[in-house]
């Protein structure tokens, strides 16, 4: 379905159109700003691969969710218990202890559920049962997003705000460095794992609704921008935040204006953002 | 102030910042430390010195229960550290200021230095609770004390190595720590980053009497202040007590196995080739 369809339909159909896109625009800016504040933190740690990673966590889940004889929105616990699982083992797992780079640890958690997800989605074929559900969720249908869903993405991004100014202090330490953090005193694992199990059910409900590859440009994204143009914690979440809004709202409305694939767009006005906001950052330093 | 290291002193242990008692520190089979026994008394300014790898930072990791111990007791504070107790490490770390020998590169994100200096403030401020005004005079003091104001709002990864540790020292200064662990502070640094440095550790010691150790290998580094020098070669206490009791020209022959001779002067020590500089 393109977004476009609506540029061309008369006033009342417009209407129409808006009542029926208007979810899906507030769940295209919900996402982007709840991807883009989490990009602040887990970007900052150099772990990008995390928004993907426990994307496919949450996909494998769903798929063996759906080999249990779950369907629909029943597929989100499963893959709720995916994604917490993978972050629970990222957040226990000490990186000074097992001597393992935290992105190594990732690639080993993204290899080992990708494996799953697929063996799983091979089972469907094996069994003869419909694999759509769980497919659906591989590539995400931001433009199928309706009323329920921005209420879910509305709690968990409630939520997850709400850690982030909890803990907004010790974030910031173990953003700086984790292991400092620890000699400092801080509860830097509890509060780090804490910090990726929101993040994991962030993502999970985000990701239904727009896909692994939206997911993980709209957590690098929207971060490296304002990494580029400011300075500061705090600024940098509030800009990431914006940018991330900014990127899946504007995204989606120029893909309505040009009637061009929506989430393609997305991803790609978040990478624009990018790209101006280096130039910006550099003609200002200099 | 007790000595350091007096193994066969009783008395050591007493009003001990840190008591160790035969420790020992292995990594699969591999030794890396065994110390009969070592105290630092509350308000010593005690370094830690000796080669490469013969296991300084791995006693101040210890120390601060990032490590853990094979076997042996050491006590922070008079008391007992525990892996498994992590509540009670937390608390003992929040009295600790601790430099570490690696500055952090892991961040990406342009820190401002005031927000670096501010996570010295983290753990004591509490869990559920903003940093308070108190907070950040704290960290406003420590900035102007050592020079770092008018870099407050720098991105941490844009100011120089030196500055940076500068940073990371106000960092520890403004936990307002009972006992500041600093390892290698001056490593990496050109020579007059190394004299400020040197400088800085002396006037901190002098202003606040704040219990430190210090590790280096290089004895221009010590600060004229610091009395007190436990030697460790290969994981063990090769010699302890003043820098020219320790330092003595056979003994560093000995450990490097080059032809180096110790320079004692002024309250400052320097090693130099044999046949370069006075004694």
């Amino acid at each position: 379905m393109k977004a476009g369809a609506m540029r061309s339909c008369p006033r009342e159909a417009a209407m129409i159109d808006l009542v029926f896109w208007a979810p899906v625009m507030a769940a295209g800016a919900l996402t982007g700003a709840s991807s883009g504040a989490l990009g602040t933190f887990i970007v900052g740690m150099r772990i990008p691969f995390l928004g993907i990673c426990v994307a496919h966590a949450a996909l494998a889940g769903a798929v063996f969710g759906g080999l249990c004889g779950l369907e629909g929105q029943q597929l989100l616990l499963p893959g709720l218990a995916g994604a917490v699982l993978t972050a629970l083992a990222l957040g226990l797992v000490n990186p000074q202890r097992v001597r393992l780079d935290d992105n190594t640890v990732l690639s080993f958690l993204f290899s080992a559920t990708m494996g799953l997800a697929f063996l799983g989605i091979g089972l469907y074929g094996i069994l003869g049962r419909s694999d759509n559900d769980v497919r659906a969720l591989l590539w995400g249908s931001l433009n199928f997003c309706r009323w329920t869903d921005v209420g879910l993405m509305t709690g968990t991004s409630l939520l997850l705000f709400a850690y982030m100014g909890l803990f907004f202090k010790e974030l910031r330490a173990i953003l700086f460095s984790r292991a400092d953090a620890e000699a400092a005193g801080i509860r830097a694992t509890a509060v780090w794992t804490g910090f990726l199990i929101l993040t994991a059910g962030t993502l999970t409900v985000n990701f239904q609704a727009v896909g692994g590859l939206m997911i993980y440009s709209l957590i690098s994204n929207p971060a490296a921008a304002a990494f580029q143009v400011t300075r500061g914690c705090r600024r940098v979440l509030v800009l990431s935040g914006v940018f991330g809004a900014a990127s899946g709202l504007g995204g989606f409305l120029i893909a309505a204006a040009t009637d061009l694939p929506s989430g393609a767009v997305i991803v790609l006005v978040s990478s624009a953002l990018v790209g101006a906001a280096a130039l910006f950052g550099r003609a200002r330093r200099r | 102030m007790a000595a350091p290291v007096p193994s066969s002193d009783a008395s050591a242990g007493r009003d001990a910042v840190i008591a160790v008692t035969d420790l020992s520190v292995e990594a699969g089979r591999r030794h890396i430390l065994s110390i009969e026994r070592l105290a630092v008394a509350r308000g010593d300014l005690v370094s830690v010195m000796g080669p490469n790898g013969s296991g300084k930072t791995t006693l101040l990791r210890v120390c601060l229960g990032l490590q853990p111990a094979t076997a042996g007791q050491v006590r922070v504070f008079g008391r007992r550290l525990k892996p498994s107790d992590g509540a009670g490490l937390a608390g003992l770390r929040r009295r600790i200021g601790y430099v570490p020998q690696l500055l952090p590169v892991r961040s990406e994100l342009p820190m401002t230095v005031r927000e670096v200096v501010a996570i010295g403030r983290t753990a004591r401020a509490g869990l559920f609770h903003a940093l308070s005004r108190d907070d950040w005079d704290a960290v406003d003091h420590w900035m102007a004390r050592l020079g770092l104001a008018p870099l407050a709002n720098r991105a941490f990864g844009e100011i120089s190595g030196g500055e940076q540790r500068k940073a990371i020292i106000a960092r520890a200064m403004a936990q307002e720590p009972e006992l500041l662990l600093l390892d290698e502070p001056a490593a990496n640094l050109d020579l007059g980053w190394r004299e400020r440095m040197v400088e800085t550790v002396e006037t901190l010691y002098a202003e606040t009497r704040v219990s430190v150790v210090l590790v280096c290998h290089e004895l221009e580094v010590l600060p004229p202040s610091c009395r007190h020098v436990v030697l460790l070669d290969a994981g063990r206490v090769a010699a302890t007590g003043s820098p020219e009791a320790v330092f003595t020209t056979d003994r560093i022959r000995r450990l490097f196995g080059a032809s180096l001779r110790a320079v004692h002067e002024g309250g400052r020590h320097a090693v130099v080739p044999q046949g370069g500089g006075h004694d």
